[in-house]
């Protein structure tokens, strides 16, 4: 019974690293094309930008919700605080996933275009930007209390770091946004954004050198822990890994080649995930709150698992399917891709 | 205006707005998925093309509302974390999870098979769409069950107990299925099918009005008259189920609703109040108008009440709701709208069994069609009427006898709140107004009757083998 009180919250850490990375994946790519999209040259290649989401976008949004849900069930406390202490930034993201989603129907329908592109791509900016800045403060921890209440101010997610983990974050959208343009599109939009992936690949490079480099002098807690073998070994691991990928995917985009790029950028975002995760537990809420704390009861865990657990495969297998239905290149000039 | 700088009130205030602007989306799409897997299954079954057509046309306001369905429930899934973090930690154990079991089973099966749904019909084999149609209806009507099994264990909590504050579950089939769950779930449930089936009918009424595509769209209009026959009597039944049901649990918002102020002992059949002017500082309504002897049929469709109705004068101020007028009156707007709907259905259906309803004849019934038209939005507003009176009335609290309001909000700067709040009304009012606008301009091109039909060759010289091989096509849809 005692190990149960520390195996549930650490399955339910692990499923919610799941959902984040999968989110992250997901809706990465879909709010990388809509911040690319600010930069399309035309309305055409606007509308392909969009075509090229039409079908995925809310099931990706699926997955925030999802982990909203599932943080809200299984770690309820860190969910109240957290949410809280990030009132502004979450509100931010809020109403730029808002914009963003409602675009995709009123853009077309409606005669002037404009308005629902600014909507469109402002507001996956807006979301990333909060997403970005509540990645960040929950990084740089939250004040709380002895029992985990919110005892910071409503600014105290507004930092400089916190600022570069925005940033980093969504040069990171853009990144997984072009590389997966590249594997949608043809011709003189893909030549585009094989440009605009080695400029992204090159920033978020940068960003997430910064942050890998300033981790540990930052945050204590994760110093004593990482610099312990054998976690030592692993966390030496990732910057290495991390550079040998973004020599990869950069190749890759040199030679022109389609697929990769795509799969490359894929496991950077992965490698970066381990790395958070390693940093981050056993906290929830960084250097004050661990999941154990936080951690629903573990008969409400148990409930849980029993459910979602059991619907995760098969929320895998039916989006697996929607992704191979629609796979392949968008071809606009088509008379049926006009609506 | 001293509330601006109350944060709970303003924090009401935004769920209220957030929630309200919600619903009116998720209704028509839930309810209208079962329409769409009626035509898809009678294209399917008779082949006749006119179905395919239906769905198609339908589809399209299905997809309008969706996006904005999606959009406007995100900030519902993280208000109760940012704006209700008190309530949260104290109930995220039971009430978090349902949420959880919402997202995974309800709303990612939805969206995990609406790409196919909307896009897929050359893509997949038609029964492998209308699997997909299916499952998006499948998983929105169980978001219905999700969120009203939530939604009613704050009005009657179970299957556990509250320790230190904390809600620990010790049953969660007993807390899932807590007394009001089951009644909720089917008038919700009944609530969206009408509104959509009023909405679809309305729009087809114009349609016979106009003598635009009369013929295809009289196909519809009976189509939605046939279902409506059992759905309208069976929701005033659920409905009066419900209502009986908050006789029995919640006797401060029974009191509310019929603004009864005086405890009425059983064995009498007292009057209902059909229109009054609560006061609430002097605990009695200023006027009234009443129907004698009517309450006890209402309550328990009996002469006489077998138990006491607790007048609002029984509990302390503190402890009772105090916006009286509001959920008295959307209580009456909500039955009134409930028995039009089901007097409108049962005068059309006396004008189908009488021939008046032939293609010849239909668009004589001027007023009846004009009486649909007019009713479109009644469904809308019987829906925000009754989780007015579901959820204000349940007021002081939270969680229905165990969690006060105000000890439920977060502690938050009400400048935030408040400007949060004033974003939601402006974003929020610029939508309604577009989805409004781009609806109208949906019915307003009307259906396209020309598509190629999947499995089908429209014309001998067009290659459609070849077209259903080009990868990531949207297929064909009317607009010139």
């Amino acid at each position: 019974m005692e190990s149960l009180q520390y195996f549930l919250p650490q399955v339910w850490f692990a499923i919610l690293g799941l959902f984040l990375f999968l989110y992250v994946m997901l809706d990465g790519f879909d709010l990388g094309v809509g911040i690319l999209s600010i930069t399309a040259s035309s309305e055409e290649r606007r509308g392909i930008l969009m075509l090229s989401l039409g079908n995925v976008w809310d099931a990706n949004e699926t997955w925030l919700v999802l982990m909203g849900g599932a943080l809200f069930g299984a770690f309820p406390l860190a969910y109240g605080t957290i949410l809280q202490a990030l009132y502004i930034p979450v509100m931010v993201m809020i109403f730029g996933l808002i914009f963003r989603a409602v675009a995709f129907e009123f853009r077309e329908h409606a005669r002037t275009k404009l308005y629902w592109n600014i909507a469109f791509g402002g507001g996956s900016f807006l979301a990333a930007l909060g997403q970005g800045f509540a990645l960040g403060a929950v990084l740089q921890g939250i004040a709380v209390d002895s029992v985990g209440n919110f005892i910071g101010g409503t600014w105290d997610w507004l930092t400089w770091r916190s600022l570069l983990v925005a940033l980093t974050l969504i040069q990171g959208y853009v990144l997984i946004g072009s590389t997966y343009l590249i594997l949608k599109t043809e011709g003189d939009l893909q030549t585009t954004h094989y440009g605009t992936a080695k400029i992204a690949s090159i920033t978020t490079f940068i960003g997430a050198v910064y942050l890998t480099i300033t981790t540990p002098i930052f945050s204590e807690s994760a110093r004593d822990r990482l610099f312990d073998p054998p976690l030592v070994y692993i966390f030496a691991l990732i910057p290495l890994l991390g550079a040998l990928l973004i020599f990869l995917l950069l190749r890759s985009l040199y030679l022109n080649q389609e697929k990769r790029p795509f799969f490359w950028t894929l496991l950077l975002f992965l490698l970066s995930f381990i790395g958070l995760g390693l940093v981050v537990f056993p906290y929830i809420i960084p250097s004050e709150i661990t999941i154990y704390e936080a951690a629903a009861s573990p008969s409400s865990l148990v409930f849980m698992i029993v459910f979602i657990g059991f619907l995760i495969p098969i929320m895998l297998a039916y989006n697996i399917y929607n992704y191979i239905v629609f796979r392949g290149k968008i071809i606009p000039s088509t008379a049926e891709n006009k609506r | 205006m001293e509330f601006l700088s109350d944060t709970v009130v303003l924090s009401r205030l935004q769920f209220a707005l957030t929630a309200i602007f919600h619903m009116l989306f998720p209704v028509l799409t839930t309810g209208m998925a079962i329409y769409l897997i009626v035509v898809e299954g009678l294209w399917l079954k008779t082949r006749n093309k006119n179905y395919y057509y239906h769905a198609r046309f339908w589809s399209k306001l299905y997809v309008l509302n969706f996006g904005i369905g999606v959009a406007s429930g995100l900030p519902m899934e993280f208000e109760f974390g940012t704006n209700w973090t008190p309530f949260s930690q104290a109930v995220g154990d039971f009430f978090g999870s349902v949420l959880g079991f919402e997202a995974s089973m309800a709303f990612a099966l939805e969206a995990g098979f609406l790409g196919i749904m909307l896009f897929g019909w050359e893509r997949v084999p038609p029964i492998m769409h209308y699997l997909a149609t299916i499952m998006v209806a499948i998983g929105a009507n169980l978001s219905i069950f999700w969120i009203l099994s939530a939604n009613s264990w704050l009005q009657t909590p179970a299957g556990g107990e509250f320790i230190n504050g904390h809600f620990v579950v010790s049953d969660y089939f007993q807390a899932i299925f807590n007394p009001f769950m089951l009644n909720s779930v089917l008038h919700m449930f009944f609530a969206t099918l009408e509104t959509s089936l009023f909405v679809i009918g309305g729009i087809s009424a114009w349609y016979i009005l106009n003598q635009r595509q009369s013929e295809f769209f009289a196909l519809s209009f009976k189509i939605v008259l046939a279902i409506a026959i059992a759905v309208t009597p069976l929701q005033l039944y659920i409905g009066h189920l419900s209502g009986e049901q908050v006789y029995h649990y919640q006797p401060t918002k029974l009191a509310a609703m019929e603004a009864q102020w005086e405890t009425i002992p059983a064995g009498e059949s007292p009057s209902w109040s059909a229109i009054a002017f609560p006061n609430d500082k002097a605990e009695k309504n200023d006027w009234e108008i009443s129907i004698p002897g009517l309450l006890s049929y209402i309550l328990e469709i009996k002469p006489q009440l077998s138990e006491s109705v607790l007048g609002l004068k029984e509990y302390a101020p503190e402890d009772r709701p105090h916006q009286i007028g509001l959920v008295y009156y959307a209580f009456r707007i909500m039955i009134a709208i409930g028995f039009f709907l089901a007097g409108l259905m049962g005068i059309t259906v006396l004008q189908w069994l009488r021939g008046k309803l032939s293609l010849e004849n239909i668009a004589q019934q001027r007023w009846l069609l004009r009486t649909w038209l007019f009713s479109i939005p009644l469904g809308y507003i019987a829906v925000e009427s009754g989780w007015i009176v579901r959820c204000v009335g349940r007021q002081p609290w939270t969680v229905y006898g165990e969690i006060r309001t105000v000890d439920a909000a977060s502690q938050l700067p009400a400048s935030d709140v408040l400007a949060s709040l004033t974003t939601f009304a402006v974003v929020y009012s610029i939508l309604f107004f577009f989805a409004l606008y781009f609806a109208i301009r949906i019915i307003r091109a009307g259906a396209n009757l020309d598509l190629p039909v999947p499995g089908e060759n429209i014309s001998p010289e067009l290659d459609t083998n070849k077209a259903q091989h080009i990868p990531n096509s949207r297929p064909a849809e009317a607009k010139q």
